[in-house]
């Protein structure tokens, strides 16, 4: 039984790691989608703040998602070439952190300039939500958290 | 003087089917022997059914994935790997070698199985 106490062996456990990890820019962008789309209907400064920092911790918890599964792939799957739900998690998985660093992208530079929001944006928050909704779906899938495993 | 030995006329073709029977039988015997048995190992639900199976020397074991989830068949010590296997893939491995092949899923590590090769 692992011990959750025990740094090393969760640390070692077997491709854990990405399974974990990936819990925190899906809550985090999921989170400031809430927050630019109450923002955009309030307009409160604080808000479209919360918004944004949600957006930049999303973004950079990513990389370390990103480096682990790249890590079970190449560990657990020896590189394998993927196919069938493995294939279609890794490219829904690209194109939601393409998205979710877009999504910031267009935050930063809007704050950068001073300039108020484009309102596509909204659509690409949502947009980024169902695909990151997707990609989590499969993930789970996978790992067998709807079954027995 | 000479001694002339006399062979009954049923004694040539009693050894002709005796030496018959003996090819025959070693042939079925040997046959018996090399014949490849296979085993089934079914993958459904997350988990390896039979989990853990006895099985003689010589013997093919054949994996098939029943899930529609991939899985993966790997023993413990690298004797054996299969690639990932879709949704009624198959492998297969023949156990040359008497021992305990312990064996699990990479994909869902806690999926584990044993195969005890006599």
């Amino acid at each position: 039984m692992l011990n959750p106490f025990d740094p090393q062996a969760a640390l070692l456990a077997k491709h854990a790691q990405h399974v974990v990890l990936i819990h925190f820019p899906i809550a985090l962008f999921i989170t400031g989608v809430a927050f630019d789309f109450v923002a955009q209907r309030t307009k409160r400064r604080g808000l479209m703040d919360a918004a944004y920092y949600n957006f930049l911790l999303a973004a950079a918890s990513t990389v370390p998602v990103l480096v682990t599964g790249f890590l079970a792939w190449q560990f657990q799957l020896e590189g394998q070439k993927l196919k069938g739900i493995l294939l279609l998690h890794l490219v829904s998985a690209c194109a939601s952190i393409v998205m979710i660093w877009m999504t910031w992208w267009v935050q930063f530079r809007g704050r950068r300039q001073g300039e108020e929001l484009p309102n596509y944006r909204l659509a690409m928050e949502g947009m980024a939500a169902i695909l990151i909704a997707l990609t989590g779906h499969l993930g789970g899938f996978l790992s067998g958290v709807n079954g027995v495993g | 003087m000479r001694v002339r030995v006399c062979i009954p006329r049923l004694a040539v073709p009693l050894l002709v089917a005796a030496i018959l029977l003996f090819a025959g039988a070693r042939a079925s015997f040997v046959n018996a022997q090399q014949a490849p048995a296979t085993m089934e190992v079914k993958i459904d639900n997350f988990s390896f059914g039979p989990a853990a199976i006895t099985v003689p020397v010589g013997t093919t074991v054949a994996w098939t994935n029943r899930d529609d989830i991939p899985h993966t068949v790997v023993s413990d010590d690298k004797v054996f790997k299969s690639k990932v296997l879709d949704t009624d893939e198959k492998f297969s491995y023949t156990f040359t070698k008497p021992g305990t092949y312990p064996y699990f899923c990479s994909v869902h590590p806690k999926m584990t199985g044993k195969v005890i090769v006599q």
